[in-house]
């Protein structure tokens, strides 16, 4: 034990440095260079915002066609990708165009929605976006439960830019999800 | 008008104005401090309210004035409500003897008044030595009579503070009161005039240098501030003594806290610092045929160190984390009270020696 307590003496360097308080005035230089050289970090939130990422997630969107048509065909399968189950889609058949279907009713729990884009990815007709809004706090978490209507409006005040219908970009997918008017409709 | 009444009238008005003086300078204190420390730290500290945040104390303050006040269930509430008070009194009543600017004189009917001082008594630096150490019961008390252990705990760890460091302040003191010959701050202040070198800190026969870095270390553990502020700990015992506190009865502990850091900055300033004179011998506005106007500069050189002061402060919170208390403990008893006792038998001898060869 000897041993360890002379290598623990502090030599009359280190003893110096100890009363003078080195550390402490280094520690002090690094504050007031901080203070001279101001450069701060803040970003002044709701006066000034960030730019966004080109790839931002943000709040999800269902789009129309340049006709003002929606989109979406209620294949459900953005609520079969959805992994924290926000989607939910009533499909149903276009009313007097049999066989051609629709979401009757689509809704988002956004208290959920973990951005995750998987709908996106999943919808074959590019119904849903996702835009760059990201203020969407509310007093009521119920406001963050939308319907059609509401995702609709999200999406034309996004995406002002519209596609044409798909039987008009390409003859490939001329005949997706059009109307037989010779089948009978289904019963609702 | 009677000669008691006239001086009632010039008392009470001395009174206001340093009381005005010391609430704006919390005031000023308030957002300095959160604004020095955010610039130290590359953020920009209170900016919403008002340009660049300026009007952040005034906005405090509202609301501290229009908050709850809560006393918790089991509390005592006659201490409870006492210990504020307790706090501030003291932190507020050592202004009394703390001189402005210079010792000056005019008559009014006869009286004589000094208008930079309230009441120079010839044991000044006592008195606010004995009404610090008051304020201490203030900060038990309210520790003990919140019936919360975070508030127990603040209270008893300020306690056994504020008594191992009250007595290093007094220790560090003692030398300049040894040069000096006299309690009285306005004899302390003038001993010290005619340029830098006269000041303690500097002066022969024995410069206070050690008595001052003990008096800096232990002023800022007395005032619970950073790295010595173990009986608010943040993060361990919520906010300490004041825990429990809330509204208006918070406020005066706040106001109390910045008071006590402004009375230790001008205790500081007027010990060793020379207090309100220049650097240089004389005055700058005596030089160029102005001297009704020298306690102006007197006065800013005053505000001046006493506001570089409390710069230091805000500087040692940017800088250093807080100590552990067996570590506090241990510096104030073994270092600290030692070095002061040391510079007051340097100091002796030194001052002995002078006397004996002059």
């Amino acid at each position: 034990m000897a041993s360890t307590s002379t290598t623990k003496r502090l030599n009359l360097y280190e003893w110096f440095k100890t009363i003078t308080f080195y550390e402490i005035l280094v520690g002090m230089k690094a504050t007031l260079s901080h203070l001279l050289h101001y450069r701060p970090v803040t970003l002044q939130y709701p006066h000034e915002k960030r730019t966004l990422p080109d790839n931002y997630r943000g709040m999800l969107a269902l789009l129309r066609y340049d006709d003002g048509t929606e989109k979406c065909v209620g294949c459900d399968l953005c609520e079969a990708a959805c992994p924290s189950r926000v989607i939910r889609v009533v499909s149903a058949e276009v009313p007097g165009e049999p066989t051609k279907r629709y979401s009757k009713e689509y809704y988002m729990d956004m208290t959920r929605c973990l951005f995750c884009g998987m709908c996106v990815d999943a919808c074959p007709v590019d119904a849903l976006g996702m835009t760059r809004e990201f203020e969407w706090a509310v007093y009521d978490k119920r406001q963050l439960h939308l319907n059609k209507q509401q995702l609709l409006a999200i999406g034309d005040r996004s995406f002002p830019v519209r596609e044409k219908r798909l039987e008009l970009q390409h003859p490939n997918v001329a005949f997706f999800n059009v109307a037989f008017k010779h089948v009978p409709p289904k019963p609702d | 008008m009677t000669e008691f009444g006239l001086r009632l009238a010039i008392s009470l008005t001395q009174i206001a104005a340093v009381m005005g003086i010391v609430v704006v300078t919390v005031l000023i204190l308030t957002l300095a401090e959160r604004k020095v420390l955010g610039w130290m730290q590359d953020r920009m500290g209170p900016m919403e309210v008002g340009p660049y945040g300026i009007l952040q104390p005034f906005a405090d303050a509202i609301k501290l004035f229009f908050k709850e006040d809560i006393i918790p269930a089991g509390a005592n509430k006659f201490l409870f409500t006492v210990a504020p008070i307790l706090c501030l009194i003291p932190a507020f009543i050592g202004f009394a003897v703390i001189p402005w600017g210079p010792n000056q004189t005019f008559e009014i009917n006869g009286i004589t008044v000094r208008p930079f001082v309230i009441s120079d008594i010839n044991i000044g630096i006592l008195y606010i030595l004995a009404f610090a150490s008051l304020g201490a019961y203030g900060i038990i008390l309210g520790g003990w009579a919140s019936n919360s252990k975070y508030s127990l705990l603040g209270g008893l760890r300020s306690a056994a503070q504020i008594i191992s460091y009250e007595l290093n302040v007094g220790l560090s003191i003692v030398g300049v009161l040894i040069l000096a010959g006299s309690l009285s701050l306005v004899k302390i202040t003038d001993a010290q005039a005619g340029g830098f070198w006269n000041w303690y800190l500097f002066a022969l026969p024995a410069p206070q240098i050690f008595a001052f870095v003990v008096y800096v270390i232990s002023s800022v553990a007395e005032t619970n501030r950073v790295p010595f502020d173990l009986p608010e700990a943040e993060s361990e015992l919520v906010a300490g003594f004041f825990t429990e506190y809330s509204g208006l009865r918070f406020a005066f502990f706040f106001l109390a806290e910045y008071a006590n850091m402004v009375l230790v900055s001008c205790v500081a300033a007027a010990l060793f610092l020379g207090g309100c004179n220049a650097p240089y011998p004389g005055t700058i506005m005596a030089l160029i045929g102005l001297p009704s106007l020298a306690w102006v500069e007197n006065t800013m050189w005053f505000a001046v160190k006493t506001y570089s002061f409390l710069f230091l402060f805000f500087w040692l919170r940017a800088t250093l984390p807080r100590l552990r208390y067996d570590q506090l403990m241990r510096f104030g008893w073994k270092v600290m009270l030692p070095i002061a006792l040391g510079n007051i038998v340097v100091t002796a001898l030194a001052v002995f020696f002078y006397q004996q060869m002059k």
